[in-house]
């Protein structure tokens, strides 16, 4: 509960910031700091804590986990700014807003990691979602970034509408809104039940751009300014796949329920793995590239969803920040080009050293080599599909698309070290850009060596 | 029966309020601005109403061939018939009210957010430029004040604990509501005012800009029935001031209730003529910024006080 | 097979609704749509009235017919939409919206054909009433009330961030 009310609260000083603060930079220290205010929050929440969980009037359960994917949303966010905080002022005037609605987003996904109604789901989900639409259009000056908006927000609003039609139908079946009272899937199955469940799936699938319900995917990423890109491909879709995972995991699992819903999900992980993956391939822009892997981490983050067991949940934490910040990084190199393509990085290694390392650490970390955060995050979420028995044939689809991504996410790292060129960069790389980068793939490489620093606090 | 003698009294109470509108408007304008207004046809020139009204049927009902023609003949229609409901509710006295619904506030609301499409509508039908410009005035104008119009009649629920006119007129017994909601008083006659597009509000129709707005196209009756809907939309607003904050049916024994609710009810459509009367037109911007930067923090203040009081009274 | 008033005009509010549903989609003229669409809402206000929400009847047509339709028109008059200018979509797409829409139809039909409602509690019929709903709203469902807020904030930032023009200033 700290969490959403210090997001929120933190939301609306933003506002006021952008009244009172006429100096851009000074708008980026004040989210900073908002940011660690509620971090501090969120993690003395801990103590509060009694046996494991407590809920708030029947609608949100706070609990350890809870709280630690909180964290790991707000570090994720924390390192996003201090990367590209000051890529905000160039995409419009409204800073601000910007970062105001930035923390909306943070508070929606704080419900959506905790909620245990139907009706905060719905709300968490619509609460991360709105911003996004806004975020995605606040370019003005480029059609290409108000037609992202637009497009996202007819399909957004469309799959709200599903995802309040399968509530609808589970409510009309378990007569209750709450999770833990649900009680669906032991004895008979209820068709209406039946129904909401695949509608709920549909639903979350699109939000977090599972095949076959991501073709918006590559059009928003790519027209919305790069700077919010890299926030809705990482922070705002491990809020979502949390969402995804608290209500399969915490409603859905009553024996005769879950095989019908993990069959239909099983086979839109392979699709999303096969079609994310080998569209990958076919780009020629580094952005659309991560449009399309993005897809494809989906795809890996859906078998979370599909094995119910404790790996699946240790998988989920780990893949969330791996790929979260691996990502973020790799934005934030990119966004200091000037050439989005593959060509863009030609030479890299020679004219920016540092710059070419990291990037190279946050791909493999994306690929999942080994002594990399994506590794044990990929390692975890494919031992939990083995571990639940039946799931052996996707398991072997995911490796093999596992390795087909190496390829294109290797192209970036021939670019900058094999090939020759002049990378041309928008401004001045500073000393402190280069820190943080260098921070963020220390990260990454921690994580990588000892995953056990994040799997212990669950 | 006698809820089918009810009904067919209130119609024809204020259909014929509404006709004799005609006369009472001119008449007092006239008064008002030194001149002597319809004096010929009839005593005091009362007949000019029939006259009027005879005029208007026998016109040639004529629909411009541009225009898009059921919805052309929808628009006038959607005026009369949302003002006719909301009068409904109102009750005239104890005992005498169409529909006693426990909602009946919001039923008036929500017919009175109703009576934006007339404008809408026709504007759009009659395919001309200045209609469309008023119907777009119309439309903004007529959404924004509904939510002030709203806003401050909650005070009085708050104060009566309840949406149903009756109980809210008999809660007055003791003090009239404008005495302790003056700022809502204020605030809903001024977005009625905006509600029925009246002059010093008739943005949309604007003579001097828009020629006559959205029904610059029409004309006969059903030019007529956007004129009775305007006066029957006067009506509706002076009754429901005079019910919500005016003690609708009470007052001194001498005069039966029922003639005590017209007299409130005449004083309130008098004060929409001398309106007319007195005040220049507003901007359409300074319409727009009175009513979201005055009226909507003032009426949002007035909830936050008298939520606050009426909470602090009861502990 | 005597039929009771109440399931007379339960099967005629849904007929009309039906009816005008379809008409949103298959009218080629937004006016049209439009129209159809406040037909359809004041429909689903009579279908509150039959379950004893009066409340939600009315709100559904302050808010719904009231303003979200006129804000509706009010954009196709702007925009000065008609048939002729609708772009022609590629057949094929129809088609294979028509398939799909159909195929899911299709499914949630013969899943919800052997459904069964469990029934209501007693006392629910009164929940629509307005002081029912009102105590309800602000004790069970008072945090979800409240965290509506978040979502409305945000979007009212994001109206601004939209609609405001960006300035000349560096």
């Amino acid at each position: 509960m700290n969490a959403l009310i210090s997001t929120a609260l933190a939301g609306v000083v933003m506002m006021f910031a952008g009244l009172f603060i006429r100096n851009k930079q000074h708008i980026k220290f004040v989210a900073i700091a908002a940011l660690l205010i509620v971090s501090v929050a969120n993690l003395a929440e801990l103590s509060t804590i009694e046996g494991g969980s407590r809920t708030v009037l029947g609608m949100v359960t706070v609990s350890h986990f809870s709280i630690l994917f909180n964290a790991i949303a707000f570090g994720a966010t924390l390192i996003y700014f201090l990367l590209s905080g000051s890529a905000f002022e160039k995409v419009g005037e409204h800073v601000a807003d910007y970062f105001a609605l930035v923390f909306f987003i943070l508070s929606g996904i704080t419900l959506a990691s905790s909620f245990s109604n139907l009706l905060m789901l719905f709300l968490a989900i619509e609460i991360i979602s709105i911003p996004q639409y806004i975020l995605a259009g606040s370019n003005k000056r480029t059609p290409k970034s108000s037609e992202a908006s637009l497009k996202y927000f007819l399909m957004g609003s469309f799959s709200t509408g599903i995802l309040l039609m399968g509530i609808t139908l589970i409510y009309g079946a378990a007569g209750t809104f709450n999770i833990e009272e649900l009680g669906l899937g032991n004895g008979d199955i209820n068709p209406l039940a039946l129904c909401g469940i695949i509608l709920l799936a549909f639903a979350l699938s699109f939000k977090v751009s599972a095949a076959p319900f991501h073709f918006w995917t590559p059009d928003v990423y790519d027209g919305s300014p790069t700077v919010f890109t890299s926030f809705m491909a990482t922070v705002v879709k491990a809020g979502s796949f949390i969402a995804f995972i608290r209500i399969f995991h915490g409603a859905f699992t009553g024996t005769n329920i879950s095989a019908h819903w993990q069959l239909l999900l099983s086979l839109v992980t392979a699709a999303t793995l096969l079609i994310g993956n080998f569209t990958a391939v076919f780009q020629q822009s580094v952005k659309r590239m991560l449009a399309y892997s993005s897809i494809a981490q989906a795809g890996f983050m859906l078998f979370a969803v599909i094995s119910m067991n404790k790996y699946a949940t240790q998988g989920i934490i780990l893949y969330a920040a791996a790929y979260s910040v691996a990502t973020i990084g790799v934005f934030a190199v990119t966004m200091k080009l000037k050439d989005y393509t593959f060509d863009g990085f030609n030479g890299l290694a020679r004219t920016q050293p540092v710059l070419a390392v990291t990037t190279a650490i946050f791909v493999c970390s994306l690929a999942g080599i080994p002594l990399t955060a994506g590794f044990f995050a990929k390692y975890f979420v494919l031992t939990a599909a083995v571990q639940q028995g039946n799931l052996l044939w996707l398991v072997v689809l995911a490796v093999l698309c596992a390795a087909i991504s190496a390829y294109y996410y290797f192209r970036v790292i021939i670019a900058m070290y094999f090939k020759q060129g002049e990378p041309a960069t928008k401004e001045e790389i500073t000393g402190g850009f280069k820190v943080m980068l260098v921070i963020t793939a220390a990260i990454v490489i921690l994580l990588g060596v000892f995953p056990g620093l994040l799997l212990n606090l669950i | 029966m006698q809820h089918v003698w009810i009904v067919l009294g209130v119609l024809f109470v204020f259909l014929n309020i509404a006709a004799g509108l005609i006369w009472v408007e001119r008449r007092l304008l006239a008064l008002w601005q030194d001149r002597l207004g319809p004096n010929r046809a009839g005593p005091l020139g009362l007949f000019i109403v029939l006259a009027d009204t005879l005029k208007l049927f026998f016109k040639e009902d004529w629909i411009p061939p541009f225009a898009d023609k059921w919805v052309f003949i929808l628009a006038p229609t959607v005026v009369v018939a949302s003002v006719l409901m909301g009068l409904a509710i109102i009750p005239f006295a104890p005992g005498i009210v169409v529909a006693d619904l426990n909602v009946g506030l919001m039923f008036f609301l929500a017919m009175s957010s109703l009576g934006v499409y007339s404008i809408v509508l026709g504007g759009w039908a009659s395919n001309n430029k200045y209609s469309l410009l008023g119907a777009l005035r119309g439309a903004s104008q007529m959404i924004a004040y509904e939510v002030f119009m709203g806003l401050s009649l909650m005070g009085v629920v708050m104060l009566s604990r309840s949406f149903n006119l009756t109980e809210i007129v008999a809660a007055q017994e003791k003090i009239w509501y404008v005495f302790l909601q003056p700022v809502g008083f204020i605030i809903f006659f001024i977005a009625g005012l905006a509600e029925t597009h009246r002059l010093p509000f008739d943005i949309p129709e604007a003579e001097s800009e828009l020629i006559a707005g959205f029904h610059a196209e029409y004309s006969g009756m059903k030019f007529g029935m956007f004129f009775i809907g305007e006066y029957l939309g006067i009506s509706l607003i002076s009754a429901m001031t005079v019910t919500l904050f005016f003690g609708g049916w009470l007052g001194p024994a001498f005069l039966p209730p029922v003639v005590w609710f017209f007299l409130k009810t005449f004083l309130f459509i008098g004060l929409f003529i001398l309106l007319r009367a007195s005040l220049p037109r507003p901007r359409y911007d300074q319409l727009m910024a009175y009513g979201w930067k005055l009226l909507l923090p003032l009426v949002l203040a007035n909830l936050l006080i008298t939520g606050a009081v009426a909470l602090w009274l009861k502990s | 097979m005597g039929m009771s008033l109440q399931q007379i005009v339960f099967g005629v509010l849904s007929i009309i609704s039906i009816i005008s549903a379809l008409g949103v989609i298959l009218s080629k003229n937004p006016v049209t749509s439009v129209l159809c669409l406040i037909v359809t809402f004041f429909t689903i206000a009579g279908h509150y009235i039959m379950l004893n929400a009066q409340f939600l009847a009315v709100v559904h047509i302050i808010v719904y017919a009231g303003a979200i339709m006129v804000l509706f028109l009010f954009v196709i008059m702007l925009m000065n939409l008609n048939a002729e200018i609708e772009p022609q979509k590629r057949s094929w797409l129809k088609y294979a919206g028509a398939i799909s829409g159909g195929a899911l139809l299709l499914v949630l039909l013969a899943a919800l054909r052997e459904a069964s409602v469990s029934s209501l509690q007693p006392g629910a019929v009164e929940i629509g009433l307005i002081s029912n709903l009102g105590k309800t709203l602000f004790s069970t469902y008072v945090l979800p009330f409240e965290v509506s807020s978040i979502l409305f904030l945000s979007a009212m930032v994001g109206a601004v961030v939209i609609g405001k023009k960006e300035g000349h200033e560096s």
